[in-house]
């Protein structure tokens, strides 16, 4: 336990080929309802005009960020940091409310439609604690998507970064310390990956500027008033025989 | 609380009185629930992570989560307990509806001329002032009593539905999440309000002098006579009317002479038995 | 059968994931079982429900969602295939798995299996069965074909399959029923590719090798959208170290995205661009001069007939800028030896496909690529011989072919066959009637051209059967259709690779009644009195007879193979060399064969039809996702590719006033369907593309029936006189908005 591990990944786009090998390897690894997947290959349509075209297909996942809102978010600590840096969903202690889904400024997180609770992508914690590769990671066929460990120098994703150009899918108003390098300069497709500010939902306004404050007073002011009759009481002394008590 | 009408011979017969204001099972009924705000509060409390909504501390829900072994358990067993709070509660509703739960609402919850009078006299007698206005007569609970029932019935009801719509949280479509995101602060305001009212009553029930009795009565169900006539008097003269009635009944019926004995005739009529708790 | 999960089970209890997690018993994830972690997850414990991977046991085997054959290692847990994963020891895998063999358990949890064996109560196509014992159904068949072959001769009964491990025990069904009538599907595939290089290096399928290979062409080879794990690894490996690729395609396809240059080259034009490549390296004297001279044929004749094919020539003809095509002839012959052309695999394209494909079998020759004889890239490394079960020879045959083979098709090896030509037959009656029709493995209601025609041949016939573990468009016409076991649940015969000889074996039992085919092909034998074809007992026995000569040699066991998934034999061992099977015995750059045939003895070009003024090509290809017509009702599969759009270029859409998304009517005069349209810069103007798969018309597949639309129903029957490849790009469509 000498050296603490910090988890992400690299994404190679310009080695994607949009096989989409590694979403229906998430999709069995992690049985994902009809409809929902925790993982993406996003495509913008060719850019440019016959016949000067290109494409590009950014792999998307949850990038563990260094500072994740959606933990900030949840009420419960359902979700969670690991020391490693994968973010997790304790998924017995999620309740389903999706203040975390709201918050992720990367849309990577959902309501699984079978159980209810929050869901994304856990980077395979199970494999990867057993030193294998996330499900999506071990069987990319074009080498894009890449995981390891940015402690160690050795690590696949600590050289594939070592003298590159990398991005970070930051911008000045977000910057969550995504755990996700890409490999190539954004294009158009980087819009997609690109976050997006919080919005609060109303319940999270109301929780926080409403029943937070009014709790506190009503059970302080109740607090120190009867702390106050209290000590009336004490100066005051008692009357046993008056009071009937007797 | 004295009054000066009453004779010191008068008082001592009074204190002999013993009157019962609780059935056992509104005894039982409110240790239990005594026993699951103490089980429930520090859980919740606990469950709430300070760093995302600071109305706990870390070192709490630390505490809480060591105690529990883990977040989920922590959740699980405060969803465990509220469920048989929720569970109890309803089903004494329904199965004493209309001999306790009828009763609870017409004693506790209806509010006459004197309670709105006494709701404006009393918080000056709590503060030492004005004291040379007296109370106007009270039925078998008074009229904070009564605001603080309105209280815990309506915060009640609102803990135990959004509690039950967070255990039950997985089988909400997610079109419907809304409601779980609304479940979660409105579950925490009215705990918090319904615990502010808590603090009144734990102190009115068990510190403040006057009412020991109530506070006595809720192990033994009983209070003496001078507590009822002096805190109480509506609900005393009703009872006492109640049992010259039935004894009125009794003598009839065995052919005994009559004897009166209440300190004050009544005219209430009542075929009720004076032993007739006065409500829930 | 009761006991065994028919679908997957969706979330598995927490104490099955404890268990699985080792944790069970620990305390860590217990509920209220006192103080652990807080985060008890950092221990593994409760996050999620059970993934895949956390396995009872592991079995390897191969996979057989396409036929590249991965190595798959197989995650059981509680009798539940939960996980595939790509086996690292395998060659063709190489521990990858591309999308569909990622989802090949789907395949054994298709809810819409077909798990007894089930006989027609309705009309054909109405698919009203009823469910039979499989002695009912095979005593069915047997009576049925004994009275056809009585009747009518053996010849009147068809047969077709697909390229698959139990191929030669089917073969064994057919040549010994007595029946020359093989179909294949090769002849919709890759009939070019291999004619042209029988008849070149006298070598079926090239072997490619990417190692070092700086300067790569590949010729509408698409290989991130037509996957083949390993080799599609090796392409983007050398991409990403930075080789040179040209990619020809007028389909902006996912390789196009990464060569280093798109040619979106004129369809049907692929051989005057390598004919001019040709031209250039010999004017210029570009050629591997020692190669040519030492180890080819036909040279000057080659010399003399490519002298007008110059690039500006060209340049006219496929679109591509002549100083293109010039410098990559100049580019292609720098990089020697680091430098092919790739023989690409679905070659069935325009009747001069076989042009196109002896054009590139010359110009990697004239790259000297073979420098000597054991050394050719080409070449495949010898594989492990294998013992067999003893059988006699087959019966003589004296009937002709229905498909032309060889009487119409000279050079189409009777294994490949000219499968689109079997309806003509059937429908005309000549030269004799056929009566029936065994299916496996196979659904030609989809893969052949002109769908009307297949189900016209399908009524015509007193017989048809099929073979299948789902409700294929074929089944749903049949009259019998034979449950076979998945990939997943069965043995078939070794698979050798190299040195290595591979198993696949049953991960769990067969679901259902269904069964493997080496079992169905010997009880169907047997009734027809053919059991001297299928001396085993089951298939353990059949596979322990594989084994026989290496359990002499090596002491290999099949529970040792069970166990490891394969075994390697020695170095030393020397398998049967391949040398160039030719009559000169040299590469043939002029191909005598051919001239004395009537044909052209060196490749030539021919202008292939151009569509008329409305009119675009209809493109054919491949998606990475879905393997020909038999995955689209796949989950898993589903779910990342569910249909198909017609692409189309924008400028052409406009003229038709159709917007992106927009439902249109596509009609060539085979026929016509209606589809959505996805407006695209990467394709031609002149041409539109549709991805074969879709448009499933049996509603037996749940998933995917009436999902996007077929091509089959609007390609034409061209046959290639040479190679036989039906000509899939040379049908012409109109495109209107609905």
């Amino acid at each position: 336990m000498a050296d603490i591990k910090k988890y992400g990944f690299v994404i190679d786009p310009r080695r994607c080929i949009d096989c989409r090998a590694c979403l229906v390897a998430c999709r069995a690894e992690w049985n994902t309802p009809p409809g929902q997947t925790r993982i993406w290959v996003h495509t913008d349509g060719p850019q440019g005009i016959f016949p000067a075209v290109t494409q590009t297909w950014v792999p998307v996942q949850c990038h563990h960020c260094e500072d994740p809102w959606c933990v900030d978010a949840c009420p419960t600590g359902a979700t969670f940091k690991r020391e490693d840096g994968l973010v997790l969903i304790d998924e017995e202690a999620c309740i389903g409310c999706g203040l975390c889904v709201n918050a992720c400024p990367y849309q990577v997180r959902f309501r699984n439609e079978v159980t209810g609770k929050a869901d994304k992508c856990n980077a395979c914690f199970h494999r990867v604690d057993r030193g294998e590769l996330p499900a999506c990671v071990a069987t990319c066929i074009g080498g894009a998507r890449l995981f390891g460990d940015f402690n160690d120098p050795e690590s696949p994703v600590s050289r594939a970064i070592k003298d590159q150009v990398v991005y970070r899918p930051i911008t000045p108003e977000v910057d969550t310390g995504p755990m996700t390098y890409y490999l190539s300069p954004p294009d158009a497709s980087a819009v997609q990956v690109s976050p997006q500010p919080r919005k609060d939902l109303p319940a999270e306004v109301f929780w926080r500027k409403w029943a937070i404050p009014i709790v506190k007073v009503a059970v302080g002011a109740t607090f120190l008033g009867q702390a106050g009759a209290f000590i009336l009481q004490l100066l005051r002394g008692e009357n046993e025989y008056e009071d009937g008590a007797v | 609380m004295s009054d000066e009408t009453l004779t010191l011979e008068q008082r001592k017969r009074l204190q002999e009185q013993v009157l019962v204001k609780h059935h056992l099972a509104n005894i039982l009924t409110h240790w239990f629930n005594v026993a699951m705000w103490l089980l429930l509060l520090p859980t919740g409390i606990g469950i709430l992570l300070e760093k995302t909504y600071p109305a706990s501390s870390t070192a709490w829900n630390d505490l809480m989560r060591q105690i529990f072994g883990s977040t989920a358990s922590l959740i699980y067993w405060h969803g465990v307990w509220g469920q048989i709070w929720i569970a109890v509660l309803t089903f004494n509703i329904f199965v004493g509806f209309r001999k306790y739960f009828l009763t609870f609402a017409s004693t506790r919850m209806l509010l006459d001329k004197d309670d709105l009078r006494w709701l404006m006299i009393k918080p000056w007698h709590m503060l030492g002032l004005r004291k040379h206005v007296p109370l106007p007569p009270q039925d078998a609970y008074n009229a904070g009593q009564k605001l603080y029932s309105y209280l815990v019935v309506i915060g009640s009801f609102w803990i135990g539905l959004t509690g039950m719509i967070m255990v039950y949280s997985e089988h909400i479509p997610t079109s419907w999440q809304w409601v779980i995101q609304w479940a979660m602060p409105i579950h925490f305001l009215s705990a918090g309000i319904t615990f502010a009212g808590v603090i009144i009553h734990v102190y009115m029930g068990a510190i403040f002098p006057e009412e020991r009795q109530a506070f006595f009565s809720m192990f033994t169900g009983k209070v003496n006579g001078l507590y009822a006539y002096l805190h109480h008097r509506k609900w005393y003269l009703r009872k006492m009317a109640e049992k010259a009635a039935w004894e009125a009944e009794y003598r009839r019926r065995y052919r005994e002479p009559a004897q009166a004995e209440a300190p004050q005739a009544s005219t209430a009529p009542g075929t009720a038995s004076a032993d007739a708790p006065a409500g829930d | 059968m009761s006991d065994q999960p028919t679908e997957r089970v969706p979330r598995l209890n927490r104490r099955k994931f404890l268990q699985a997690a080792g944790l069970a018993g620990t305390g860590v994830a217990i509920v209220g079982s006192g103080v652990g972690d807080i985060r008890r997850a950092e221990a593994g414990g409760s996050v999620g429900h059970l993934p895949g991977s956390y396995a009872d046991k592991i079995v390897p085997t191969l996979c057989e969602m396409c036929v590249w054959r991965c190595g798959v290692r197989a995650k059981v847990i509680d009798g539940v295939i939960e996980k595939l994963e790509g086996n690292p020891d395998h060659p063709h895998s190489e521990g990858y798995l591309c999308a569909r063999g990622q989802a090949g358990l789907m395949m054994t949890y298709d809810e819409d299996r077909v798990l007894e064996p089930l006989m027609r109560v309705g009309e054909r196509g109405s698919g009203r069965f009823r469910k039979v014992s499989w002695d009912e159904a095979l005593d069915y068949v047997a009576d049925k074909m004994l009275k056809i072959k009585e009747n009518f001769g053996p010849e009147a009964m068809v047969f077709s399959s697909t390229h698959n491990l139990s191929q030669p025990l089917f073969e064994n069904l057919l040549y010994g029923y007595g029946s020359p009538n093989y179909g294949t599907q090769r002849s919709l595939c890759f009939n070019a590719m291999v004619t042209a290089h029988l008849l070149t290096y006298g070598i079926e399928e090239p072997a490619r090798r990417y190692e070092g290979m700086n300067y790569i062409i590949l010729t509408g080879r698409n290989l991130f959208g037509g996957i083949s794990t390993s080799e599609t690894r090796a392409l983007m490996q050398r991409i990403a170290e930075g080789a040179h690729v040209v990619y020809l395609d007028p389909r902006f396809s996912e390789t196009a995205a990464k060569a280093a240059e798109w040619l979106p080259i004129k369809p049907g034009t692929d051989s005057a661009f390598i004919l001019a490549l040709i031209h250039v390296m010999i004017r210029d004297e570009l050629y591997d001069k020692w190669f040519v001279s030492q180890y080819t044929v036909g040279f000057d004749e080659l010399a003399e007939g490519v002298q007008d094919y110059t690039p500006a020539w060209a340049a006219r003809i496929t679109e591509i800028p002549e100083a293109t095509i010039y410098r990559i002839a100049h580019e292609f012959a720098e990089n020697r030896p680091n430098a092919f052309a790739h023989p690409g695999w679905r070659t069935s394209n325009f009747i001069n496909s076989f042009h196109t494909e002896r054009a590139i079998a010359i110009l990697n020759a004239l790259q000297g690529l073979c420098p000597q004889q054991g050394d050719c890239m080409f070449l495949s490394e010898a594989s492990v011989e294998l013992g067999k079960p003893p059988q006699p020879g087959y019966p003589p045959i004296r009937a002709a072919r229905l498909d032309g083979v060889p009487w119409k098709y000279k050079f189409v090896p009777p294994k490949l066959g000219v499968f689109q030509e079997l309806r003509d037959a059937i429908l005309s009656g000549e030269p004799y009637q056929a009566h029936g029709w065994f299916i496996a493995r196979q659904n030609p209601m989809m893969s052949l051209p002109e769908r009307q025609k297949t189900r016209a041949a399908f009524q015509k016939l007193g017989l048809v059967v099929v073979m299948d573990i789902i409700m294929n468009d074929s089944a749903w016409y049949a009259d019998v259709v034979l449950p076979e076991a998945s990939y997943l649940e069965r043995y078939d015969p070794l698979h050798p690779v190299g040195r290595r000889v591979f198993l696949r074996q049953p991960v769990i039992e067969p679901r259902g009644q269904s069964r493997s085919a080496l079992w169905i092909y010997k009880q169907l034998g047997e009734r027809l009195g053919l059991g001297d074809y299928f001396q085993y007992e089951d298939e353990e026995d059949y596979l322990r007879q594989q084994l026989k000569p290496w359990t002499e040699r090596l002491g290999i066991t099949l529970d040792q193979l069970k166990q490891t998934g394969y075994f390697e034999v020695p170095d030393g061992y020397e398998g049967p060399t391949y040398r160039w099977d030719t009559p000169s015995g040299k590469v043939e750059l002029a191909s005598e064969t051919l001239r004395n045939a009537g044909y052209d003895a060196i490749p030539r070009w021919y202008d292939p039809p151009e569509p008329g003024e409305n009119e675009f090509y209809l493109l054919t290809g491949k998606v990475g996702q879905h393997t020909q017509f038999a995955t689209q009702n796949n989950a898993y599969l589903h779910e990342v590719r569910p249909t198909n759009q017609l692409w189309m270029h924008p400028s052409k859409a406009a003229e038709r006033g159709i917007a992106n998304g927009d439902r249109v009517r596509v009609t060539s005069p085979a026929g016509s369907v209606e589809i959505e349209v996805w407006l695209t810069e990467g394709i031609r103007p002149d041409c539109v593309y549709l991805t074969p798969g879709f448009g499933h018309e049996s509603r037996g597949l749940r998933k995917a029936f009436g999902r996007g639309a077929a091509d089959s129903d609007l390609h034409l029957t061209f046959t290639d006189p040479i190679s036989g490849g039906q000509a899939l790009t040379q049908t012409f469509v109109t495109v209107e908005k609905v």
